[in-house]
């Protein structure tokens, strides 16, 4: 806990005035070292942190600081973490969930948002930000009309800033590609490590589903539209290197599942896949007891365990320590390398979310498809 | 620095960043202010964007345009476009299988040049353990060539009239420049283009400034390296052979920002595995001169020893 904020409650009786600079002041959450403290402050019945940490109790309860409307709780976080979190607010018998008022870091996500505490040690890549010494790519709306999904679909196209049409390039295709466009800054992302020559001018096919639980999670007609309508969508209308290697597919949570379904289905089709926090749940006998949702990823899985055959020739896999699904994530990479399949596995200090997604892509995207760096003496 | 051999002169620098050294080699030179000849290939899109240079030296400077050029005939013959992709993806098929075979040598002699003791029967090992690489490095080099030789015989400078068109204005550009200076950048880029062209032939009788990647073609045989890219080291590969202008030569552009020098095992591999060529770092602020075979300036520049320490070369 801060020095200042340790004196403010030594005070039997802390001045509201010195309270509101200390306020006005100080970053929040504090961070010294591991140890993080969160406050709110506010005249309610009770706080509680929630952070959905598996290993953490889903609810912190805050301690009110005597003889001030403060509220204040500490967790130890190990360095180099980055959790997202809300306060529950309880005033009688109304409870809300709020972003921290004191906290004006937050991260976005199909549900909402997000407050962020950023551990000792965590610092934003760089080359996540928008830089304007990268040249930019650009992004062309596309539609697709799928037979096997049967309907008509919106596919967004990266294609990079040097761009030419007598070139040939490595194809991305993005599961969830809005949302990493959203919520990952997919764009800059692709932008600055073309810039920096970690990865190779590409395309990127960036598909997103209106019914991803039910698509992305196992789906015969969803690898379909991947592997049989999308990729020959794309090499007729771009101009694509033609091979197996030149081809990787992603995604992150179900998308993971979607990815590694379609390469799977489709064996010869990707050379290598990356796979973000995939929601690869299994069972090894009985039931499983992550929900109805899950019970086709669940079949899958289970199939997949026992024949993993060989996706693809090299798969990068990450997944937040902070997860329930670190467990299924690391489970399934020696199932890989026993197919021979080339394997990398990072784990982050991190949880469910976008921005986690985001702060891999550099380390696996560069391993999977690595850019000129190598050949460029400048 | 200037004399009065007959012999042209090569001059080999380090990148131009942070610290320019481009200026004071010309200056140096003792060609005055001649006009020079630039090849910028390896900038790719960014190809004759010679403004910054112009700005350091009096000299006249005249990029060829040869990476343009070849954009130029590649959408004038499709026939030549698809047989020059076709020769690319076969070498880069031929490096992918090298790779794979590098690997597996390379942590070998690695890990057998790290065993302990100098008994008569682990030297032979050793030794045993770099034949082995150097016979690779050997064998891709043939494969390679004998890609190149495919192509060249499909489409030779002479069968071509547009390839020939090209490389007649070319030599008449030349003609004008006893002095030609290329650019970094990205090497594999600058050497098709150079090779495409024929500029093995069309430099020989030319002084040459080259800088990082243009140093490095002029060498026998390209050595890609690096150290620090985002997923990690990567074990050196032999790419194709170069210019041949430089021979005997194992360049090593940025060593200091590229090259991870506190594991000595790994630099004396290097070395060995390229010996009787001489491995040399050309950092930036570097300079090597060279004429009639021989080093007849060097700042800054070191070579790596068997031992795989680094020690600054002398003049001779």
């Amino acid at each position: 806990m801060s020095p200042a904020l340790q004196k403010l409650l030594r005070q039997a009786k802390p001045d509201a005035a010195e309270i509101d600079t200390l306020l006005r002041d100080t970053s929040f959450p504090l961070v010294d070292g591991t140890d993080v403290t969160f406050v709110y402050r506010g005249d309610v019945d009770a706080v509680f942190l929630r952070c959905w940490i598996a290993g953490l109790d889903t609810a912190q309860p805050f301690q009110a600081v005597a003889n001030t409307d403060l509220w204040a709780t500490t967790i130890e976080l190990p360095k180099g973490s980055r959790i997202e979190y809300k306060f529950e607010v309880v005033s009688g018998e109304h409870k809300e969930l709020i972003l921290d008022p004191l906290n004006g870091v937050i991260a976005h996500d199909p549900f909402g948002a997000n407050s962020v505490c950023q551990g000792y040690g965590y610092k934003r890549p760089e080359w996540s930000e928008y830089n304007p010494l990268s040249r930019e790519g650009s992004l062309q709306h596309r539609q697709l009309d799928s037979a096997a999904l049967q309907s008509t679909r919106d596919v967004q196209v990266y294609l990079p800033a040097t761009y030419r049409d007598n070139r040939r390039y490595p194809l991305l295709v993005v599961h969830d590609g809005d949302d990493y466009l959203r919520y990952a800054d997919l764009k800059a992302v692709l932008d600055n490590l073309t810039h920096r020559l970690e990865i190779p001018p590409l395309i990127a096919a960036l598909v997103q589903s209106p019914d991803r639980l039910n698509e992305y999670s196992g789906n015969d007609q969803h690898a379909q539209f991947i592997a049989g309508e999308l990729l020959p969508f794309m090499s007729a209308e771009y101009p694509l290197l033609d091979k197996r290697e030149a081809r990787c597919l992603m995604g992150a949570s179900f998308g993971g599942v979607a990815s590694l379904h379609a390469a799977w289905r489709y064996p010869d089709h990707f050379g290598s896949l990356l796979l973000q926090s995939g929601s690869f749940a299994f069972s090894d006998i009985g039931r499983h007891n992550r929900g109805p949702a899950f019970d086709p990823v669940v079949r899958f899985m289970n199939e997949f365990r026992e024949q993993p055959e060989r996706p693809a020739e090299r798969i990068f896999i990450s997944c937040g320590m902070y997860e329930s699904l670190i467990y299924e994530n690391r489970s399934l990479v020696p199932h890989l390398q026993a197919k021979g399949v080339e394997v990398r596995f990072e784990e982050a200090r991190d949880a469910h979310n976008w921005e986690n997604w985001r702060d891999r892509l550099r380390i696996g995207l560069s391993w999977l498809m690595p850019g000129p760096a190598w050949q460029v003496y400048e | 620095m200037n004399d009065n051999k007959n012999e042209p002169w090569r001059i080999l620098l380090g990148p131009q960043r942070p610290q320019v050294n481009l200026d004071a080699a010309i200056a140096k030179s003792g060609i005055g202010d001649a006009p020079i000849a630039v090849i910028s290939a390896a900038w790719q899109e960014a190809e004759g964007d010679i403004g910054d240079i112009q700005r350091l030296v009096a000299n006249p400077l005249h990029d060829l345009g040869i990476y343009n050029r070849a954009e130029k005939i590649f959408t004038a013959d499709e026939a030549l476009q698809a047989a020059y992709r076709q020769r690319q993806d076969q070498l880069i098929e031929q490096q992918r299988m090298y790779r794979l075979r590098l690997r597996q040598l390379t942590i070998a002699a690695r890990e057998i040049l790290r065993v302990e003791g100098n008994t008569a029967a682990v030297a032979e090992e050793r030794r045993h353990a770099i034949s082995q690489l150097r016979a690779l490095d050997r064998h891709h080099l043939r494969q390679t060539r004998k890609i190149a030789a495919r192509f060249a015989e499909q489409f030779s400078i002479e069968s071509n009239p547009l390839l020939a068109d090209h490389v007649a204005a070319l030599k008449k550009e030349l003609a004008g420049c006893d002095t030609v200076l290329i650019t970094g950048g990205h090497v594999v880029v600058l050497l098709n283009r150079l090779s495409l062209f024929g500029f093995d032939s069309l430099l020989v009788n030319k002084n040459i400034i080259g800088w990082s990647a243009g140093a490095m073609v002029l060498s026998d045989r390209i050595v890609l390296f690096h150290d620090r890219l985002p997923q990690g080291r990567r074990d050196p590969e032999v790419m194709c052979e170069g210019l041949g202008i430089v021979p005997d030569t194992v360049l090593l552009p940025d060593a200091s920002g590229r090259w991870r020098h506190n594991d000595p095992v790994r630099s004396s591999l290097f070395s060995r595995r390229f010996s009787p060529a001489t491995c040399l770092t050309i950092d930036n602020g570097s300079l090597l001169r060279m004429q009639g075979g021989k080093v007849t300036d060097s700042e800054g520049i070191q070579h790596v020893t068997r031992e795989g320490k680094f020690a600054l070369v002398n003049t001779l």
